[in-house]
């Protein structure tokens, strides 16, 4: 049998496959909406900046070198103005009922003990309900503490010309991303959840229908071999996942001005190997149930564990040994790498190859078992 | 009353019997506690930071050392060239690096500025800034020392007095877990419920049943009724993790929370309904819920993304997500031991009764087509 030959029942199946899909008005509807609404809501949402942080201060010094260091603050346009207080009490209470996220409290005395070379006193609270962001809030009342140390060391300095104190200066440089913006490097990342969505749920789901309605039998009493059925019903959703990929794109870079600073090609390269992988553990998932609503669950719950584990939100770095290790096995996590490092740091082939053999390895893996279980429950 | 009941067995059976859906059920919520309470975590730690150090002194030692005596910064080892740094940015081996210029001890020593080089790869801004954060407080610490030492005699000018309130150690558990009983309520109530009635639709059974005496709405809530149970569980689960593993405060009281909760509940099976009756297929119904609640719901609640962060359109959005309230009260409940929510309640009954309403409605119009 020629290549010619075992591929043209394969056509068959896939011209059948998006015929079904395109009488679905309703899903196909959905189907182009979904990068849409996800780039967008999750684009904005999806940020781990921290913006607007409402911080009230309470001066009780009154004096100019402390109006010097609140205004340090509220020109950070980190912090916006949150309720007026008038007692330390109240500072609190605001923290309490969540009407402010950062409280300052100069004491009386501030800029006497400035003057007089001691030590001034300042109190910053935070809300720790949050935990996620109460940390970093914190550090950024440090370092805007800090630039105002930095001013007043440098004054008594001045004060004291024939004192000579060594000093360290650093020069910090942020490469790629010199911004900092979080937007740059989540978008990459929805694109690789959008991808991992549309090919694994979908063409899981899709076997399994035909298995939950009743036409996998009639399909297989065709010449048609499992093999050739495989191909024909997943390589519409390699398609598919390839549309999203090319609407989403436009969207990354028109809408949220990101530029590609790698290659086109090497990303829609790298995404194919991905496939594998997600097409396989559609397949697989959907060799293990007999439901539409099984094989959802099963891929979903997967997806969702790569989703967290995978680097998108929370820094690998940060996990304990034993989900870090975890994280070895998770395809999303090595092709988010890749996708964020073509997209901002224009990676190489070469720079993409340590994170492209497990992806092959663990595609390989998958597929050959979805494949080999899929004929098995077939025959 | 009876024929509800049958349907409720009915699908209970369905369920049960499916026993890896029902453990997947009960392993999700599971999973994401332990993840959650574990895992992840938006407080650094472990970043690894390479060192390209010209100098080779005692005191680019100790800068060295200084850096990263905390848990937050690693080690990555020594780098002996500038291209060794673009290639580690590249290939994620290290999210910055320090570079000590010769000449380093020789300025300290002789009471002269000593500059170094903090190179971050930016591309992970919040991570960037965070790694830029803490090496300069570093540095603000050993200026201090250098004022205040030997050579310097210079008090340092502000003490900074820092203070976190109601959840000191930053366990991000307490802030998670609330919220992932929300995420996961809609998750189950939601997908699943609108998935099991479109089933019946897709491989006829539905028209089967409604040609037994059984009433629509009959069929309706006897599918409800066993997820609401299965979601409930569920979401008792997570919080009784979240309190038994990692400790996360009950300043309320149980009993209020689960009255909040109830509603809660019947607005998310409410939603599952209103998709069930405008989708034909599974995969429609599936993708609709996911699309339509359960990513709402995961960003833009509150649960882990901070609503007043986000540009206003979206917290326009997010007042309409009825897991931005149910959030907010458990929050209040278990952190704060506040009882009395008379805001969200009002919003969220609203949505209870409108959301049934039209999704009764819809119904109505569906069923009669069949």
């Amino acid at each position: 049998m020629t290549l010619r030959e075992w591929l043209r029942p394969v056509g068959h199946i896939v011209r059948k496959e998006f015929r079904q899909l395109r009488r679905d008005r309703q899903m196909l509807r959905m189907l182009l909406f979904m990068p849409i609404v996800q780039m967008l809501v999750l684009g904005y949402a999806a940020t781990t900046d921290l913006r607007n942080i409402r911080l009230t201060v309470l001066d009780q010094d009154g004096t100019a070198q402390s109006r010097k260091l609140a205004e340090a603050f509220h020109q950070n346009e980190l912090f916006v103005q949150g309720p007026a207080a008038a007692s330390p009490q109240e500072l609190q209470e605001h923290l309490f009922r969540g009407r402010a996220d950062m409280t300052l409290w100069i004491p009386k005395g501030y800029e006497q003990d400035l003057t007089a070379g001691r030590t001034a006193q300042l109190s910053v609270a935070v809300d720790g309900a949050n935990s996620n962001a109460a940390g970093r809030t914190l550090g950024y009342a440090q370092a805007v503490v800090r630039q105002e140390e930095a001013r007043l060391l440098t004054a008594r300095r001045l004060a004291q010309p024939n004192l000579r104190i060594p000093r360290i200066e650093a020069v910090t440089r942020f490469f790629y991303n010199p911004e900092l913006e979080s937007r740059n490097y989540m978008i990459p990342a929805i694109m690789v959840i959008l991808i991992t969505m549309v090919s694994g749920m979908m063409s899981g789901m899709a076997v399994v229908r035909e298995r939950e309605v009743g036409t996998l039998e009639q399909l297989l009493v065709t010449p048609v071999t499992p093999g050739q059925l495989i191909a024909g019903k997943l390589i519409p959703y390699a398609v598919l996942a390839n549309v999203e990929l090319a609407v989403a794109l436009p969207i990354a870079l028109l809408w949220f001005g990101l530029t590609l600073a790698g290659s086109a090609a090497l990303l829609f390269g790298c995404a194919l190997v991905y496939l594998i992988v997600t097409l396989g553990g559609g397949l697989l998932a959907s060799t293990v149930s007999h439901t539409q609503q099984q094989a959802m669950f099963t891929i979903w719950f997967f997806t969702v564990f790569g989703i967290l584990t995978s680097g998108f939100f929370y820094p690998v770095e940060n996990m304990p040994r034993v989900v870090h290790y975890l994280t070895y096995i998770n395809p999303l996590r090595f092709f988010m790498v890749i996708t964020r490092g073509v997209f901002l740091k224009d990676m190489s082939l070469a720079d993409t190859v340590p994170s492209l053999i497990p992806l092959f390895i663990i595609g390989f893996v998958t597929l050959t078992v979805a494949v080999r279980r899929f004929r098995r429950s077939v025959a | 009353m009876r024929r509800t009941l049958a349907i409720a067995a009915k699908e209970f059976y369905h369920i049960i019997r499916d026993v890896r859906s029902l453990a997947l059920a009960v392993a999700m919520p599971l999973m994401m506690v332990f993840l959650y309470g574990y895992a992840l975590d938006m407080e650094m730690k472990n970043l690894p930071v390479g060192v390209l150090d010209y100098d080779h002194s005692a005191a680019s030692r100790d800068l060295v050392r200084r850096m990263t005596a905390g848990h937050f910064i690693v080690d990555a080892g020594r780098l002996t060239s500038r291209e060794e740094i673009d290639r580690g940015f590249r290939r994620d081996k290290f999210r910055a690096a320090l570079v000590i210029p010769q000449g380093y001890q020789q300025a300290l020593s002789s009471s002269d500025v000593a500059s170094v080089q903090i190179l971050v790869d930016g591309a992970d801004g919040t991570t960037a800034a965070a790694v830029n954060n803490y090496l300069n407080a570093v540095i603000g610490m050993m200026n201090r020392e250098l004022a205040a030492g030997p050579g310097g005699r210079m008090t340092p000018p502000l003490e900074m007095r820092a203070r976190t309130w109601y959840n000191p150690e930053l366990v991000s558990a307490h802030f998670i877990v609330p919220g992932l009983a929300a995420v996961i309520l809609i998750m189950i109530c939601v997908l699943l419920t609108s998935i099991a009635i479109t089933r019946e639709k897709e491989t006829g059974t539905m028209e089967q049943m409604l040609t037994t005496p059984v009433q629509a709405w009959e069929v309706i809530i006897g599918k409800v009724v066993p997820y609401m149970g299965i979601g409930a569980l569920d979401a008792a689960l997570v919080l009784l993790v979240g309190r038994v593993v990692f400790g996360v405060p009950m300043a309320g009281s149980w009993w209020v929370l689960a009255a909040y909760s109830l509603l809660y509940v019947v607005i998310a099976l409410a939603l599952g309904l209103l998709i069930s009756a405008v989708t034909r297929t599974q995969r429609t119904a599936m993708t609709a819920a996911l699309m339509g609640t359960v990513m709402p719901t995961i960003m833009l609640s509150g649960f882990i993304f901070p609503i007043s962060s986000m540009p206003w359109p979206l917290q326009a959005i997010s007042h309409v997500i009825p897991a931005r309230y149910y959030v907010e009260i458990l929050r209040g409940i278990m952190l704060r031991g506040e009882l009395w929510f008379p805001k969200q309640l009002a919003i969220m009954c609203v949505m209870a009764v409108g959301l049934l309403t039209l999704a009764a409605r819809r119904f109505q119009s569906r069923l009669d087509l069949l």
